[in-house]
């Protein structure tokens, strides 16, 4: 793709060397040039090979309570079970909360892991460690340090479509902006959507012109700069600036082009499905998704608001269950009515879960040690139950899974190899999971 | 090229494979026990004594096999985890931790001395057993019998006086290769036994340029199609050496000599240009011609001041025809403010001074303070060495002294280890942290001996807020210590390569460190200082990164940088100085255009290398290029208007423009925090940001000057391209612009579409 775009530097290689690619930590270049398939192949000029799956994330940001959700304890005493009933699902002997009736339904397909622990009960260093696989920031000092899991999957495997953003955020990227790129280099930060995709204006504020400016006009502009910008781009030898060329490229077909905006054009779904994903953040998000991927982006995450329930549990989950339920559920049925379920893998996590002892203000507080997360999809099994808690749901009995093991087995799940490293700032390798396996189990 | 050549004999081992690699060289791959003499072409002979001592010992022999094989590489067994509860140390650092875990730990069941062959640790590395790395030696290989010997002998553990390996030596040292050619490396390890062996095959190889050559893993170095500077580090053990190969472009004719010959008269004595041109010669690489006289006042303008040149800028430079006009040009920017603001951006990054990162924005009038303070020592020109000193040993309160702000965020033993490092020394101490450095003779006694030199400041006082203090009194404390943690030995205070600096309690060993750093012989200071400026100027240091100063990443010119740091210690450390030099030097007035000859010179500075303009000087170019100022939300209403984002006290004020182009988050003394990497999001701010689109519509903005002077519009598209680009349009884009601008019903949108195809070139964003 270097030497597609002019660049008389490489096209004079024989081949461009992989530590080349790694300083250069900018050649996406829009095109779906991903790195992975260019170390593969070592080759600059290699044939497009295209992801064949995608991920969809719903990060529940806050820390979900297990207890009320994905992991029951219906015979713990009253100050701990919750204020729900377990419900029998598709999947003979296995019980979710009765706030989840659709995902009940399609439990053949969902895989719960009950026995994640990290140990670390302060949000910020919680979220960096669930998102990129490293410990690191803390409350005070918070800046990310570690590329999240969606940069990694932009850069090592690019878009599907070359002229859908790799990575995407619904609406935007989780506050503590751990969903970004760091070292990797701001080409594989999120595409931040920007708005409610439930809004009835909703609009792409980027995709959309300000007041004033016409897609005619857009289009002058385009056409006056193909004159206009002719420096060559063999004098930049690092490709920043053939680079930059591809992205505007790149961004006027997206402003001006149908496919991309089409793609986040949500009023030309059939309003009965979208009823059936739900008119919320979390309905609304999950039909974007399933868009966006089905147009050619790789990772979608839908930030799902604030589970931080420390008062009032009850009310609260009563706010948030019942759209989460209805967003993935019928995400499920929509992937596997379009065959597309076997490549887009669904995880649903946060950064942790919430005490199994109820505190005085009838909320839960920060647990580490023991929580839940949903995956699915993807060509994994379904119906599985990975992992078990002790009664109380406050410490894991079996099968001990981490971070890493999470990260592991989606990068594994997406064809990226574990043992890829990524230079950081100062020049040293780092492996994109330093730990953990893939949760065998679910392959 | 040699000449003549080795005489290998194999003296014990019957089955030594000769290769003839070249026709002038045989290396004896296996090398178990040989000797071997060479004559390069300096006719020098090496004759290095054969090895008599055929035991195997676990950190000579078995440990380098390891590391070769990469079972100790950080993707596998050397991370800090191991890998599927095998652990050795990263790259073989810990001899006595690797003869643990592989003789000891588990059991010993790694190792099965009544049938050796059968040991877990062979069985795993052939692949006879399922492998989770795979198969990485075969049965039989001389990794293998290596590995195999030494549990035969009954895998004897590391004693202290063992031999250990001494020095490493690469053969040839330098080599002046062709393209598409190729060169065997030759490898010897010096034991301190006073032996020595050829481990070509064993040592590790890497190639800071595997553009211009690359190396296998046997220590064949080949060629690409391209010239430049190659250095290859070789490793063995823990040690290494350096090949530094010079691969010219082409062949002697191609860089046409009388092109050459001609600058030889011009630049043969200037102090700085002729390590420019003897590199050039080297290389067989003729320098693009100088650039048009518009061209350098936009780039100077730019690199020194951090904006555009204003057309009557440009009209009274290419009108001035006095000899000096450069150099006057150069000085005439150094007294701008403009000068001070953007270089003093540069440092607020490189010394990390935030107003974000914490909770809360109670921080920031410090982040202000010290902004401040580092403007006015640049407007001052303060020499660098006194600079450095008061940010450094400052002392007292943050609310008074300004650079005890640097402390406020430099806090931990690794943030003052790897911020000074960094920042005024030109190494990344990173790796020394947790073990030696691959690739430079640092180690963990220099990572902790110089947080020893912080190990007493002290703090008290200030307001704390979310776990970090505001306005503290930074003191130095009678007491505090650094502990090595592998050794667990108390460091004292010592510089780079020791030894300890003489102190007591009453001084202060920071100061003993300035004095160290500052003096004129000290390696690192001036040297790190003269390549971030030629970096500044010229897109790439002479040392690449500029951070990143390692024997096994040399200066592309060395006489070129030593010349640099000597005129800049010599001018008592005057930046104002240093940056005249680079400003005024020949590279630097080269144009952009490559040549036929230097069309893939990214080293040596034959032409200018352009890049992008950074975040806050393309907005500051957007805003003056359109007439209209940019608003800065600030504490409590906006920054005056007029403010420029090169004057922002801190990288919190919101802005998504400078966010999207690169605007650093401050929280690494690194330079290449400020990321120049293209982003789709970038070219969105273009294409349908608000910002741009306002400027573009503003009823006092450029455009609507344009559409409402009643000014013909080949005068206005004239201004605009001047204006943009200094430089008329051509004529066959005045004739588009012209024709486009009649065609439109309406003037405004006319020229805000024209406007915005100009500003949303690479010419624009771009110095060149």
């Amino acid at each position: 793709m270097l030497s597609d775009s002019g660049d008389r530097h490489c096209a004079s290689c024989r081949r461009v060397s992989r530590r080349r690619f790694l300083e250069f930590g900018a050649p996406l270049l829009g095109l779906g040039m991903a790195d992975l398939l260019r170390l593969q192949t070592g080759a600059a000029e290699s044939s497009r090979i295209s992801p064949s799956k995608s991920l969809i994330v719903f990060w529940t940001h806050g820390g979900m309570s297990q207890q009320d959700t994905y992991d029951m304890k219906p015979d713990a005493p009253p100050e701990y079970r919750g204020p729900y009933q377990p419900i029998a699902t598709s999947t003979p002997g296995v019980f979710i909360s009765e706030r989840f009736p659709q995902q009940a339904r399609v439990m053949h397909h969902l895989n719960v892991v009950r026995s994640v622990y990290h140990g670390n009960g302060i949000h910020a260093p919680s979220a960096h460690w669930m998102q990129t696989g490293y410990f690191g920031p803390t409350l005070a000092r918070n800046a990310p340090q570690k590329p999240s899991f969606g940069s990694v999957i932009s850069r090592a495997l690019g878009a599907q479509s070359p002229e859908m953003p790799p990575y995407v955020t619904i609406p935007k990227s989780e506050a503590f902006g751990y969903q970004g790129a760091v070292y990797l280099g701001k080409t594989y930060n999120p595409f931040e959507v920007g708005s409610d995709p439930n809004a009835d204006d909703f609009r792409v504020p980027n995709l959309t012109l300000p007041d004033g400016l016409s897609l005619d006009n857009v289009q002058d502009r385009r056409d006056l700069l193909k004159t206009f910008d002719t420096l060559r781009r063999d004098i930049d030898a690092s490709g920043g600036l053939s680079g930059l060329s591809d992205f505007k490229a790149q961004a006027l077909e997206m402003v001006t082009g149908d496919r991309v905006r089409n793609a986040f054009d949500l009023s030309t779904e059939d309003p009965q499905l979208r009823d059936r994903y739900g008119r919320h953040l979390y309905g609304q998000g999950a039909l974007l998704a399933r868009r966006l991927v089905e147009a050619g982006t790789t990772c979608v995450t839908v930030n799902t608001g604030y589970w931080d329930h420390h008062d009032d549990l009850h009310p609260n989950l009563e706010e948030h269950l019942p759209p989460l339920d209805t967003a993935i559920a019928t995400l499920i049925e929509d992937l596997e009515v379009r065959g597309m379920l076997n490549n887009v893998l669904i995880y649903c996590a946060g950064e942790f879960g919430r005490t199994p002892l109820i505190n005085g203000h009838a909320g839960r507080d920060h647990w580490p040690n023991c929580f839940s997360v949903l995956l699915a999809g993807g060509g994994l099994k379904g119906g599985q139950l990975i992992g078990e808690s002790e009664p109380r749901g406050g410490d894991v009995l079996s099968r001990p899974t981490t971070p890493h093991d999470l990260l592991a087995t989606i990068y594994h799940t997406l064809g990226i190899p574990l043992n890829l490293h990524y230079p950081d700032s100062t020049g040293r390798p780092v492996s994109i999971v330093d730990a953990g396996k893939p949760i065998t189990e679910l392959l | 090229m040699v000449q003549s050549i080795a005489e290998c004999s194999t003296t014990s081992w019957p089955k030594c494979p000769l290769r003839i690699v070249t026709t002038w060289c045989c290396v004896a791959l296996s090398a178990m026990s040989l000797s071997v003499s060479l004559t390069a072409d300096d006719g020098q002979t090496t004759s290095q004594p054969s090895l008599d001592d055929s035991s195997v010992y676990f950190g000579r022999d078995v440990v380098p096999v390891l590391t070769k094989l990469g079972c100790n590489s950080g993707g596998c067994h050397g991370k800090a985890t191991g890998q599927n509860g095998f652990k050795l140390s990263l790259l073989g650092y810990g001899v006595p931790e690797d003869y643990e875990s592989i003789a000891i730990e588990a059991r010993g069941r790694r190792l099965f001395p009544a049938d050796p062959p059968r040991s877990l640790l062979l069985q795993k590395a052939t692949g006879e057993i399922p492998h989770g790395g795979g198969q990485r030696v075969q049965v039989g290989s001389d990794d293998y019998q290596v590995l195999l010997d030494w549990i035969v002998s009954g895998s004897p553990a590391p004693q202290r006086d063992d031999p250990t390996v001494e020095r490493v030596t690469v053969s040839p040292q330098q080599r002046v290769l062709e393209t598409s050619d190729s060169e065997q490396l030759l490898v010897t390890a010096h034991f301190s036994d006073g032996t020595s062996r050829e481990v070509t095959r064993q040592a590790i190889y890497e190639s800071n340029e595997p553009d211009v050559a690359d190396v296998d893993q046997l220590g064949l170095l080949k060629t690409n199609h391209r010239g430049g500077l190659v250095a290859v580090m070789v490793r063995y053990g823990d040690k290494f050496d350096v090949f530094h190969g010079t691969v010219p472009f082409g062949s002697e004719s191609s860089a046409s000599p009388p092109a050459l010959a001609d600058l030889e008269k011009e630049l043969g004595n200037h102090p700085i240009d002729r390590h420019l041109l003897a590199a050039w010669k080297r290389l067989g690489i003729e320098p693009s011609p100088p650039a048009d006289e518009a061209t350098f006042l936009r780039r100077v303008t730019l690199d020194v001041c951090g904006r555009l040149p204003r057309p009557k800028e440009l009209q009274a430079y290419l009108d001035d025809s006095e000899p000096d006009k450069r150099a006057r040009l150069i000085d005439r920017l150094l007294e701008e403010p403009g000068y001070a603001s953007y270089f003093a951006l540069k440092w607020a990054d490189i010394l990390q001074n935030r107003g974000q990162g914490y909770s809360t924005s109670k921080q920031r009038p410090g982040t202000a303070l010290f902004s401040a303070w580092i403007r006015d020592a640049i407007a001052a020109n303060v020499p660098y060495d006194r600079f450095a000193a008061e940010i450094l040993t400052a002392t007292g309160s943050q609310e008074i002294n300004p650079p005890t702000i640097w402390y406020r965020t430099v806090r931990t033993e690794q943030e003052y280890v790897e911020s000074v490092s960094q920042a005024f020394l030109g190494v990344r101490l990173q790796c020394a942290q947790c073990h030696h450095h691959p690739s430079e003779q640092l180690s963990q006694d220099d990572y902790y001996g110089l947080a020893a030199v912080f190990a007493r400041v002290g703090r008290k006082g200030g307001f704390a807020d979310a776990e970090v203090p505001t306005n503290e009194v930074i003191f130095l404390k009678p007491h505090g210590e650094t502990i090595q943690p592998r050794t667990g030995e108390v460091m004292n205070p010592r510089p780079l390569g020791g030894p300890d600096f003489p102190v007591n309690r009453y001084t202060d060993p920071r100061r003993a460190f300035v004095d160290w750093m500052t003096s004129p012989e000290n390696p690192y200071f001036a040297r790190t200082m003269a390549n971030r400026m030629w970096a500044h100027f010229f897109g790439r240091g002479i040392i690449h990164p500029i951070d990143d100063a390692r024997s096994t990443n040399p200066p592309s010119n060395p006489e070129l940088l030593d010349a640099l740091t000597q005129e800049f210690v010599a001018s008592g450390y005057d930046v104002k100085h240093l940056i005249r030099i680079c400003a005024n030097s020949y590279a630097y007035s080269l144009r952009s255009i490559p040549t036929e000859s230097n069309v893939d010179d990214v080293q040596c500075f034959a032409r200018f290398y352009p890049r992008r303009l950074k975040a806050e000087v393309l907005l500051d170019a957007v805003s003056d290029a359109l007439g209209v100022p940019t608003k800065f939300p600030g504490i409590g209403g906006e920054f005056p208007t007029d403010t420029r984002a090169i004057d922002l006290p801190d990288e919190a004020v919101a802005s998504h423009f400078l966010d999207v182009f690169g605007r650093p988050a401050r929280t690494s003394a690194c330079e290449c925090e400020r990321a120049d990497a293209p982003a789709l999001g970038q070219a969105l701010e273009l294409v349908s940001s608000h910002l741009i689109q306002e400027k573009l519509a503003s009823p006092s903005g450029f455009v609507a000057e344009l559409s409402s002077n009643g000014k013909t519009h080949e005068e206005n598209v004239h201004a605009a391209f001047v204006r943009f680009f200094a430089r008329p349009p051509k004529p066959d884009e005045l004739a588009v612009a012209i024709e486009f601008v009649e065609s439109q019903p309406e003037l405004v949108t006319a020229y805000q579409s024209l406007l915005w195809s100009l500003l949303a070139t690479n010419e624009f964003m771009f110095t060149h």
